[in-house]
């Protein structure tokens, strides 16, 4: 044995030289190369003469990588999917196609994960495909991919996602906020949906949950809204739309898409008819805005916009904090605004109402915005199900007057109620009305009480 | 040729290795060997009775100093950017995967052997006088190499090391008095964060190496003053335990026969002796059992090394080190375990976490390090020891039921399941 | 022996390939600056952050010159009046060509190749370095 020493230790080091060469071979021949040699040897053959075939075919391989600050990732996609921004690649098979339709989403700008999802960062496919265990957002399927331009696009319109709006408004209206919170606004008894577009949750499932929820979560006390299948997709891609992307000021800037609708979205919201008028229809204490685009170039009216002192030293007009793209929505509404338009929002803005009114109409605003639809019903009906409480659904607010004062219901809604419970040992009803005095403020609520009693149903007038 | 040759001789001063003086030369002119005797007994260098352990250990700690500072040239100690130079290192530099899994499985490796080794050590009785402030050493190293171990866990900040790392600080949280204190020193807050993973950081790279290497050398020297590496006395033919050589500060014991001066050996003045041996020596007659270090020693702790470097080479080919997803403060895995060589205190604070996180851990290293003042037994022999051994068996045996408990029979909210059964975990 | 000299030259290798960076967190070296439409004759378009000058002839087309000076690296100016390059930082002044006219300058300006990709874009290659007479005419 001992005069063998040399022998043993020379063939260790011998095997160690082996391991290491082998490990050499592995990390030099990553499969991200050979991608790149086939599309070289497909480069090539689209070059006139042998000079320039050589040339594309001796393009040293390497990692492609596209940084962006802004978007805080890092995506190697390119370093296989190397025909993207090329044209002349738009009958290749992938890896290499052509990507159509960008528009100003290009690869260099915006990399390809915020779209598509995947691991930007690695370098295999299986890998950056991210189907993988521990990469929580795999590429979107085909079907949802849109969805993704509402995670930049938050307002407005978006062209070619109609079901961004739809499912947003469908969220707006149906009462959602009343279990689930968004942005900080809603209830407790759901999750809380502000981040729900970077959560685990595949496209697939949050599709079968709006359609059967029980199904989907078992013991949910979410309540079956029977969605049709359109609804349901429109309200998924809303959902996947709901992350809290970090953008630098580059892409918060173009974040909003200057369309002539958003424009007067805005026109409403500011309430431009306050002062100005268009074609004659509204007040007179500021110009007058038909055909404005006409008189002056959009730098100056963007200018104006920014900064209106500075056009007309002593002007009135409020300085308003608007992005760049709201600007440009504007100014292109400006271009199209009628004196019909301009009648409408006017009707909207100053119908004659009492006092009283007023309370209610924002009383019905608010119940809709918080989401009191969502277990009491849009029509205040109530009747959802809520095993163990006393009747055994939550209440319709229909007759509450009969059985509670003004005061009362007030303090309801400030603090909250657990319902009275059918048997005492029994477990505890899921739904539970929350406490909103940290969410309404005090005219609010007097507002939304104001708006129940509006609607109250005397048990001897039901006749 | 003579320029060349004058200027190798200037480095490498000794003489041609196939004399004796040369080979005495290499190691008592060279720096790096010098802490070996020029001459080993073979009876101290037998596989069968240490199994290098020592030396496998040290020679992990190596590889792990090296791979360490190969990754320290990717890796950015900031909750923002490791997991991504985790993934840098996993998908685009060279041999970024080979090194990160040679330095995952070489600690893991190390924390074993460390382990392994000092089991031997107790097996073979060789803490015993004079040797038993060296086994302190060794606790001290052990302990040295699980806090390496477990700094070096949370720098991935995936979901592993990260909740890995709570629960393993939250449960030295509970020493008492100043548990919570310490947990937030090491720390730098309130919880796992920006200040932990660089403080971490700090231990793993600087402060604990440094401290490790200083031990090690007290380690190895006092080996060498202690007598030597650990050989079978009582197996070696015509020796009586009591003829084990004396060291400083033992009872007197007869003098050695007189060495007789050879005119044919040059003697060195290594130190003024009173007429006693202070240490080890090889009496005139036993120099025949004397082999020179080189090559006999050297060449198994160079096959020992490259048994360890091949071992790991070949692991990490195979087997690639994990990472999970990034660090979620948010979403607690189900269940969520320390590494695996705390998985035994786990499983015990489970059950109490006073006893399992303060009690049991302090006892155990306080038995640990009062076993050799303890000791009264002077016979290392095996059969003489059953007691000692049959209590340590059933320490270590102990120890590694808990941490398989810990590791395959608890599953979801720590409950006991079996790994044999299928476990359904909820939807997402 | 042989083993011996061959692992450690291996080793050797390996190490210093781990060193160099398969990726850089930079800008890249090779960029597109955008469609020849955009960018106009006669005086030259400055790219700040790219830091090069884009000149465009009608005659003869495009070129790009880098706008660091070869001394120690400040950015220079170009300036209309006399057609040459102005270091801020040590005076050094660069004919329209790039080359060194007077200052501590020790190389003329870097002429960068300008090719055009596929998709219509003028691409600018850093780390290909063109003589002062190379165009791209488009």
């Amino acid at each position: 044995m001992k005069n063998r020493l040399p022998q043993i230790f020379f063939l260790l080091s011998f095997i160690s030289l082996i391991l290491l060469l082998w490990a050499i071979r592995q990390a030099s021949t990553p499969s991200w190369k050979s991608y790149q040699r086939a599309f070289l040897q497909l480069e090539a053959q689209g070059e006139p003469n042998a000079a320039a075939k050589a040339a594309v075919l001796s393009t040293p391989l390497h990692i492609h990588q596209v940084m962006l600050t802004g978007l805080q990732r890092v995506d190697r996609c390119t370093t296989c999917h190397l025909g993207v921004d090329d044209p002349t690649m738009k009958n290749a098979p992938e890896p290499f196609r052509y990507h159509q339709g960008l528009g100003p989403h290009i690869a260099s700008k915006f990399g390809c994960t915020i779209c598509h999802g995947g691991q930007g960062l690695a370098t295999t496919k299986g890998d950056a495909h991210g189907n993988v265990q521990f990469w929580d957002k795999p590429l979107l399927a085909r079907e949802y991919i849109r969805a993704s331009c509402g995670r930049c696009h938050k307002e407005g319109e978006v062209p070619g996602v109609p079901e961004l709006t739809a499912g947003r408004h469908l969220f707006e209206t149906q009462g959602c906020r009343g279990c689930h919170k968004l942005n900080g606004v809603g209830g407790s008894i759901g999750p809380d949906l502000s981040e729900e577009g970077a959560s685990r949750r595949s496209p697939e499932w949050l599709e079968r949950h709006f359609l059967a929820p029980n199904q989907v979560s078992a013991g949910s006390a979410m309540p079956n809204y029977h969605f049709s299948r359109e609804q349901a997709r429109d309200l998924t891609y809303y959902m996947l739309s709901l992350t809290s992307e970090d953008m630098g000021s580059y892409y918060s800037s173009v974040r909003l898409i200057p369309s002539a609708e958003y424009g007067r979205e805005l026109f409403t919201q500011k309430n431009c008819i306050v002062c100005h008028s268009v074609g004659g229809a509204g007040a007179k204490a500021a110009p007058d805005l038909l055909g404005v685009t006409q008189r002056h170039s959009s730098e100056w009216l963007d200018e104006q916009l920014v900064n209106p002192q500075y056009v007309y030293p002593g002007s009135t007009m409020p300085e308003y904090d608007l992005e760049t793209n709201a600007r440009k929505a504007l100014i292109a509404y400006m271009g199209t605004a009628t004196s019909d338009d301009a009648q409408a929002i006017l009707s909207h803005h100053t119908r004659p109402v009492s006092p009283g009114d007023v309370s209610i109409e924002a009383g019905k605003e608010e119940f809709a915005r918080v989401g009191c639809a969502g277990c009491h019903g849009r029509e205040l009906e109530g009747g959802l199900p809520n095993p163990n409480a006393q009747g055994g659904q939550v209440p319709s607010l229909l007759h509450i007057s009969d059985d509670y004062t003004k005061d009362e219901i007030l303090a309801i809604v400030r603090n909250g109620r657990a319902p009275p419970l059918e048997n005492a040992k029994g477990p505890t009803p899921p739904l539970y009305m929350p406490a909103w005095k940290n969410v309404l403020s005090e005219e609010d609520i007097h507002q939304v009480v104001d708006f129940l009693w509006s609607r109250q149903q005397k048990a001897k007038d039901s006749w | 040729m003579k320029f060349f040759t004058d200027i190798w001789r200037s480095i490498f001063r000794g003489e041609s290795l196939s004399t004796d003086k040369g080979k005495s030369e290499l190691v008592f002119l060279n720096v790096w060997l010098h802490i070996h005797p020029a001459k080993v007994k073979k009876e101290h260098m037998r596989f069968k009775h240490t199994f290098y352990l020592g030396f496998i250990t040290f020679f992990l700690f190596v590889i792990l100093v090296t791979t360490g500072i190969a990754l320290m040239c990717y890796y950015r100690p900031s909750t923002s950017q490791a997991y991504q130079d985790m993934k840098d290192l996993q998908f685009v530099v060279f041999l970024g995967p080979y090194l990160r899994a040679m330095h995952r499985w070489a600690a893991h490796g190390m924390v074993v052997c460390v382990f392994l080794h000092m089991c031997r050590v107790f097996y073979t009785g060789s803490y015993k006088r004079p040797r038993q402030f060296n086994w302190v050493v060794g606790v001290l190293l052990l302990l040295l190499t699980l806090g390496l171990s477990f700094t070096g866990y949370l720098l991935p900040w995936d979901q592993l090391a990260f909740w890995a790392i709570t629960v393993g600080t939250n449960i030295g949280s509970y020493a008492p008095l100043v548990g919570g204190q310490l947990r937030e020193l090491l720390l730098g807050g309130h919880s796992v964060g920006e200040g932990a993973l660089l403080r971490f950081y700090v231990l793993h790279v600087a402060v604990l190496p440094s401290i490790v290497i200083l031990l090690t050398i007290v380690h190895f020297w006092r080996v060498r003053k202690d007598g030597g590496l650990s050989r079978p006395i009582w197996k070696l033919k015509g020796r009586q335990p009591e003829q084990e050589l004396v060291t400083i500060g033992a009872p007197a014991q007869p003098a050695l026969r007189a060495t007789a001066v050879s005119t044919s050996k040059t003697y060195g003045l290594m130190e003024v002796v009173t007429g006693k041996p202070i240490f080890e020596t090889i009496a005139p007659d036993e120099e025949d059992d004397a082999v020179f270090a080189h090559p006999y020693a050297f060449f198994r702790e160079a096959i020992a090394l490259m048994a360890t470097v091949t071992t790991i080479m070949a692991t990490s080919l195979f087997f690639r080190a994990p990472l999970e997803e990034l660090a979620n403060p948010a979403k607690t895995p189900n269940p969520a375990k320390a590494p695996w060589y705390f998985l035994g205190l786990q499983e015990l604070v489970s059950h109490s976490a006073f006893i399992g996180g303060v009690v049991a851990p302090a006892l155990m290293v306080v038995a640990l390090l009062a076993i050799p003042y303890f000791d009264r037994n002077p016979s290392r022999r095996p059969s003489d020891r059953k007691w000692a051994i049959g209590l340590f068996t059933v320490f270590v045996a102990a120890n590694i039921a808990l941490i398989i408990v810990g590791t395959f029979f608890r599953g979801p909210g720590w409950a006991f399941v079996p790994p044999w059964v299928h476990v359904v975990t909820g939807a997402e | 022996m042989a083993t011996l000299f061959s692992g450690v030259s291996v080793s050797l290798g390996a190490v210093v390939r781990y060193l160099v960076p398969s990726v850089y967190y930079e800008p890249p070296q090779s960029f597109k600056i955008g469609n020849p439409a955009d960018f106009a004759y006669g005086a030259p378009s400055f790219l700040a952050e790219e830091k090069i000058f884009v000149f465009r002839d009608r005659e003869k087309g495009f070129a790009v010159a880098s706008a660091v000076c070869t001394h120690l690296g400040c950015t220079v100016a170009h300036f209309q009046s006399d057609q040459k390059f102005h270091c801020p930082c040590h005076g050094s002044v660069f004919a329209a060509d790039g080359s060194v006219q007077h200052g501590p300058a020790p190389k003329p300006l870097q002429w960068f190749e300008v090719t055009m990709a596929r998709d219509g874009q003028l691409r600018v290659d850093k780390e290909k370095a063109v003589p002062s007479s190379y165009r791209l005419m488009v």
